[in-house]
């Protein structure tokens, strides 16, 4: 089975978030969701030094760079939507489900910003993956 | 629920910003791996999320609860999280499809019901059995 290269980081991905969702878990048992962000903030900090790339950083073109930053606002902010949303009387048994459905929006706006489209399988495995997620997010 | 009460609750509208905002983070973290490697996109991707942190901060006025668990967790969340972003930043940066490889990847709630099971002891719903067996089948036609 020859698998993509993309496939060993997804699995990465996977193991280090799923240990995440317990521990944010374990985390929100103590403290606010809210208190709970901020410290989360104060992890990826820690792993700064390590990820400092050096002056090439600045070798970026603006637009690039903008991008990165604009990644790191908005993921943010749609967990502070999140927090919000289950504050302002959102049942977490259907919010969880509801707002893990953002691959969605990426589906849909890929073949436009990005000039990508999916396959017919990929699709299957797209539509499993939302139909996976939501069940489990409940 | 009726679909309209439903489009008055305020939960409603703060869980589209979510998807919207989540989903616009999909896409700048793929369009900003074209030229930026993945170490480098996390060290900019944390002082983007910055900002975010400190108005809540602010909101709170500085009050934050003093549990060292709370906050060993959380802080351990935040490592854990960088460590997930740099390799989905990877993942986009090896030009596979920006779809497939976000759906992918959000199939972390998995993981998590897998080790509530075997950490937390918790019992896994009929639902969330059904849940798994989608995410594997996804898993296998990524594969293919």
């Amino acid at each position: 089975m020859h698998l993509p290269p993309w496939f060993w980081f997804a699995a990465v991905v996977l193991i280090s978030w799923g240990v995440v969702g317990l521990l944010q878990k374990l985390s929100t048992n103590y403290i606010s969701a809210e208190s709970s962000l901020i410290w989360l903030v104060v992890g990826f900090f820690l792993l700064q030094p390590v990820l400092y790339p050096g002056k090439v950083l600045f070798g970026y073109s603006a637009r690039s760079l903008v991008w990165a930053l604009l990644s790191g606002v908005f993921n943010a902010l749609g967990a502070w939507a999140l927090f919000a949303a289950m504050k302002n009387g959102g049942k977490a048994s259907i919010v969880a489900p509801l707002t893990a459905l953002y691959p969605l929006v990426v589906v849909l706006v890929a073949p436009v910003v990005l000039h990508e489209s999916i396959n017919r399988t990929q699709g299957l495995g797209v539509l499993c993956a939302l139909v996976a997620v939501v069940l489990l997010s409940t | 629920m009726s679909v309209a009460s439903t489009l008055r609750a305020k939960w409603f509208w703060y869980s589209l910003l979510c998807v919207l905002s989540w989903g616009a983070w999909a896409l700048l973290a793929k369009l900003g791996s074209n030229e930026i490697p993945a170490a480098a996109m996390q060290f900019l991707f944390t002082f983007g999320a910055l900002p975010v942190a400190v108005a809540l901060l602010i909101a709170r006025r500085f009050k934050l609860e003093k549990s060292l668990k709370g906050i060993f967790y959380a802080v351990a969340n935040g490592v854990l999280s960088g460590v997930g972003g740099l390799a989905l930043f990877a993942a986009y940066r090896s030009g596979g499809n920006t779809s497939v490889i976000t759906a992918a990847t959000a199939l972390y709630p998995m993981i998590t019901v897998v080790l509530a099971v075997l950490i937390l002891r918790e019992r896994l719903t009929w639902v969330q059995v059904v849940g798994l067996a989608f995410a594997g089948a996804a898993i296998v036609i990524f594969s293919l």
